[in-house]
Order: C-alpha cells, then structure tokens, then sequence
C-alpha cells in the first residue's frame, strides 16, 4: 500500500476492539475484534439473520455498540461528538442495501448532496463530478431520472455512486451485487477492484454472493448465529479449500443444512 | 492525509497553478493531495485563465501541458479536474497534453474515455401551449372523476358484500381504525366544540341584545350545533386526522409493493382494506357528531350565564326549537360524511404514486378532496332539508 495515499496516525483503515452487538437486551455478537487494512476489500458473510448489517451499522457509527470501540483512520467513532464526529463521517461513504436514495431529487442530485453541505465546488463543476462517478456504476444515461423510475439494481448502483460522492478513503457496502445480473455484477466487481487498486479506497463489504467474493475480496470475516461472532477470518479461496470447520465448509460450497446435518 | 485535515485542506497552498509560458503554450502544474476539498476554488481559477488564454490567438496552435509528476496523490474529483481541463481544450480545438501521471490513474481515466460523454448537451424542454396544458388538466379532472366513480362503484358492492358475509369482515382493523380514529379524537373534538359554542353564542349574544333578545340565543344556538356545526366540526376533524392517516397509511402500503401482493393473491385490496375503514368511520362519525353537540350546547349555555340566562330557561328555551327531527338530521348527515371522509382518505391512499413524496401527496390531497366532499355533501343536504323539511 503506499503510504502516500493514506498517511494517518493508524496502519488500518478500521480497527475494531471488543465490539459487542445487539440491541438492548439481545446480543447479537460479542467481543468481536478484527482489522481491516488500507486499501482491502474486506467482505463480511454469514447466514440471513445472523447481523451482517448490524455490525455494518455499528463500525460507522449509525447505531451505538453495546460495548467496545470501532477505530476509523485511527480515530475512535463510539466516542466522538459534534465536528469531529462530522469530519469521521465524511471520511467514508455507505451504501445501504435498498438504496435509500432520495425520492425526491433525481440520480445527479443525489450525487451532488452531499458535495454542496462538504465541498467549494461550483454547481457544474459537481456536476461533472457526479456524472463521473454514474459513469464508474454505468448509470450515466440515466442522470435526470428519479429513483421510482429506474429498477432496484439500479437504484442500488446509483447508491454506490451516491456513497463516493465525497471521494471517501472508506466505502461500506450492504449487499451491493444482490439483485443484479451477472454482467452488472461482474462490471460492479471490476469497478470495485479499480478503486481500490488505483485510489487505494478501503470496501467494507456485506456480501452473500459467493462468486463475488472469491473475486474480489482480499479477506473476509465469517459471523454465526450460534457462535455470536467470527468464525472464520481469512483469505475465501483458502477457507472454502482448507476450513475443517463445518459450518464455514457448508456456506463456501454451498451444502443444504440437512445434508451437513 | 488524516481525517482532520480532510475539510481543512482548502486553506493550504494551491494544489493547480497555473503558468502561461509563451502566447502558444501554457502550463498547469499540479501537486499535493488534489482531492475534492482541495479543487474548491482552484478548479475556477485554473478554468478561468484557460478560458481567458484560449480567446487570444489562433488557438489551433495552442498547447496546454498538466504536469502531474509531484501529486501526492489523487482521487475521482482530482480525475474529474483533469476531464474538464482536457474538455475545454479539445472542445476549442486546441491541444491537450498530461505528464507524469502515476500509471496507477490510468485505468480510472480510461474508464471515462470518450470523455463527452460525460458533457452532455442540455435538453431544452418543448413548452407546453395553454390549449394542451388546458386539454391536460380537463383530462385529468376527468381520469379523476372516473377513478371516483368506479372506486364509488367497487366500495358499493364491497360494502354489500361485507353486510352479507359479516363473518369475513377484517374486524381487527376495523375496531383499529375505529379507536385511533373516535377515542383518539375524542379532546380534540372536545376541545373545538367547547370553543365554537362558546363563540357562536357569544357572537349571537351582542347581536342580540341591541334587540333585547338575548334569550332567544340558547334556542338559536343549539339548533345551529345539532344541525350543522355539529356534523361539520367533527367531520373537519376527521378529515384532518383520519383521512390524512388513511391515506397515508393504504399510500405507504402501495409504495412497497402490499397493495400489489393482495391484488395477486386474488383479494380485493378495497375490500381488505377500505371496507373495515369507512365502516369504521361510519361508526364513530355520528358518535363524536353527538359528543360535540352535547360538549357544544354545555359551553353555550355556560356563556349565556353570562348574559343572566340561566341553565333551565336555556334548556327550556332550547326544547321549543330542537326536534329530535334536527338531532337526527344532523347525526344522518354525519354518517354521511363519515363515509365520505374515509373513503376518501383510503381512495387517495390507494392512487398513491411511488416514492416517499407520494405518500406526503396523497396525505394532502386526501384532506382537500374530504374538505371539498364534505361542502358538496353539507350543500346537497341542505337542498333536499329545504324540499323536504327534515
């Protein structure tokens, strides 16, 4: 990784020490602590239920853990308030799984949002901005239309392009291939590698898409119901050739539960 | 570059500077971390002095040189920077040329590659000419009286449907919709019948006296709250609070797609979701109409104290004017704009669009439409008491 991209006072991009999930009275995970470096494409898996997106919610800040701190950059978000808070929230872009995007705004200026809260730039210039980064999802086409009148997947692909807005060290993605077609999918993965590759842009990524991941990932995380935290933590290929333990072996080759059973 | 520095970094020296080297020939040199943060403002300045050097000359020989060999480093925006530099030229006619780019940001310029694509040329709206904008909206009023006529049509036959198979009636919703719709207003009407009786009364009351006829205020008043404020009160209120949740509630079904799935599950979306409604507002309609008259009457005869009337000659005197005939009337024209009022609300709930401003729309309209029905309704019934005197 060079260092000049992403000088800051802490060698990973997120740091998570003793993150303990849930909502009030039920845990969803306990004691989880894992790293995430510069640059990685980081996937999470797990069963449907299991809190995926929980603990996506929790590493930036939109929910309060139940214990323990998430480090971003170096800096703790459990804890701060105020700008400081701010200045951490601008340092990453987050894809929620249905989009979320603003209904009553069309594709461009849902890109440009938050440029004109964060940036100087002038209109047209955030403009080209915005129809760059609906180029990178394929959506350039499609900049005057409204939310309701483009499918789900490209509502989803328009979301990443709403996330890099701000050109963000650190991107979290909540499902981005689910629900697209193998081609856009294929194309998403590629943009995805681009980035991180060229601009060193950290993927935080919830993901259940198995080809995706053997493509993609540098490391993922495994999480289970039972177990309340990771499992498995390492390179997919390897895990799917190597993992003894069964429930990891199940998922990476696709076993029925009963058949495991 | 730390997150502290991210916003801050605009303050810092010049990530572009431009250097104009001969009358053909032009530099801009970049360096640091070009980022979002830091073009703002530079970005203006490096296009503005390009533009200025682009209109001196003949501007076929001109060359512009960016020179990235000391960027620290680069993200989309500073890309972006490079496409509108590179733009401008091209689009002048003059000559483009980048050095030094780190290899690493060749891949992401080439993902925009043919770069005008991504200036496109802005779509000039055709305007529309008053006769079609006229034909446009006579047309709408037209799809919408359709639309409420067969909704009226559909909810008939549900509504018979319901009297004949009561046991399939979804009364879970419709004792819902019934509490939030009549316990839950029950202050709120309170609250506005007590103070219409107490201004009624008292506006009558110094018109009155110049005659010296403030004892016939009580008789006057309370035949007016039976008759009319009455109903109209409290079938506003409805409109307010019921209609409005109505439709916000059937539009925000319709959104996600649940009014769909009861469709291709073979129910009538109207029958499992409008019918519990509208009996339910034909239930609490004339129960808070009859709350509000009683709330009504008490506040006026406690103004008409005031006056020296007391509470037995108010009551005396308001016996001689009010019929159970009046009562009765006010309570029918009640049930009539409960049913209005929550047909409505669940009509436009159901002809929401998509999207979440949808929702807020139909929520609007829904009050409006009830407020213009009930009008229409209150005018219709004042006709037909006139002719037939009930």
């Amino acid at each position: 990784m060079d260092a000049q991209i992403t000088p800051n006072n802490s060698p990973y991009a997120i740091d998570v020490q003793n993150l303990t999930v849930g909502y009030g009275s039920k845990v969803l995970m306990q004691n989880l602590n894992f790293t995430v470096n510069n640059g990685e494409i980081f996937v999470i898996l797990g069963g449907s239920g299991c809190g995926k997106s929980s603990l996506l919610k929790n590493l930036f800040g939109l929910y309060q853990p139940l214990a323990g701190n998430v480090l971003i950059e170096g800096q703790n978000i459990t804890t701060a308030i105020g700008a400081e808070r701010q200045k951490i929230m601008t340092s990453f872009g987050v894809m929620y799984q249905q989009g979320a995007l603003f209904g009553s705004m069309n594709l461009l200026d849902n890109v440009t949002l938050f440029m004109q809260e964060y940036t100087q730039l002038t209109q047209a210039q955030m403009d080209l901005l915005a129809r760059c980064k609906l180029d990178l999802v394929g959506l350039l086409p499609y900049e005057t239309y409204m939310p309701s009148e483009i499918s789900g997947g490209m509502q989803k692909r328009a979301a990443i392009a709403r996330a890099m807005a701000l050109d963000p060290k650190i991107l979290f993605l909540d499902e981005p291939s689910a629900g697209l077609d193998p081609i856009t999918s294929a194309d998403l993965d590629s943009t995805i590698q681009d980035l991180s590759k060229n601009l060193g842009i950290t993927f935080v990524i919830v993901s259940h898409e198995l080809a995706s991941i053997y493509a993609i990932a540098d490391k993922v995380i495994m999480l289970d119901k039972e177990a309340k935290g990771i499992i498995a933590e390492g390179d997919p290929k390897v895990l799917r050739d190597t993992s003894k333990d069964p429930r990891v072996h199940q998922f990476f080759n696709r076993i029925m539960s009963k058949d495991a059973a | 570059m730390s997150i502290s520095d991210t916003i801050s970094d605009v303050s810092e020296a010049p990530v572009a500077v431009w250097s104009q080297i001969d009358a053909n020939s032009a530099k801009v040199s970049l360096s640091g971390i070009v980022n979002v943060y830091s073009l703002g403002g530079v970005w203006t300045q490096i296009r503005d002095a390009q533009d200025a050097w682009l209109k001196q000359g003949d501007i076929k020989a001109k060359t512009l040189t960016v020179d990235s060999a000391t960027v620290g480093s680069l993200d989309g925006a500073g890309i972006a920077f490079l496409i509108a530099i590179e733009e401008a030229q091209i689009n002048a006619g003059a000559k483009y040329e980048l050095s030094g780019l780190d290899p690493r940001y060749q891949p992401l310029l080439k993902e925009f590659d043919p770069i005008s694509n991504l200036f496109p040329v802005p779509a000039v709206k055709p305007k529309r000419s008053f006769v079609v904008s006229t034909g446009m909206a006579v047309q709408n009023l037209i799809d919408d009286t359709v639309g409420l006529i067969t909704f009226t049509g559909h909810l008939f036959s549900d509504l018979v449907w319901s009297v004949r198979n009561p046991k399939q009636v979804r009364w879970g919703d419709f004792i819902n919709a019934a509490v939030e719709a009549g316990i839950a207003a029950l202050p709120i009407v309170g609250l506005v019948a007590f103070l219409i009786g107490v201004i009624l009364s008292f506006q009558a009351a110094i018109g009155m006296q110049q005659f010296g006829a403030v004892s016939f205020v009580g008789p006057l008043a309370a035949l007016g709250i039976v008759r009319e404020m009455g109903p109209l009160i409290t079938a506003i209120l409805l409109a307010g609070r019921s209609s409005a949740a109505f439709a916000a509630e059937i539009g925000t079904m319709t959104v996600n797609s649940e009014v769909d799935a009861l469709v291709s599950g073979g129910l009538s979306p109207i029958r499992f979701l409008v019918v519990p409604r509208v009996l339910a507002g034909i239930l609490v309609a004339p129960i808070l109409t009859l709350f509000a008259d009683i709330v009504s009457i008490f506040s006026s005869m406690l103004t008409m104290l005031i006056y020296g009337i007391p509470f037995v000659n108010f009551y005396n005197g308001m016996l001689s004017a009010v019929d159970v005939e009046d009562i009765l009337s006010g309570l029918l024209k009640a049930t009539l704009f409960g049913v209005v009022v929550s047909a409505m609300g669940c009509l436009r709930g159901m002809q929401t669009g998509t999207g979440a401003a949808a929702v807020g729309i139909s929520a609007t309209r829904a009050v409006v439409s009830s407020i213009v029905m009930i009008v229409i309704v209150d005018g219709i019934f004042a006709f037909i008491s006139y002719k037939t005197g009930f």
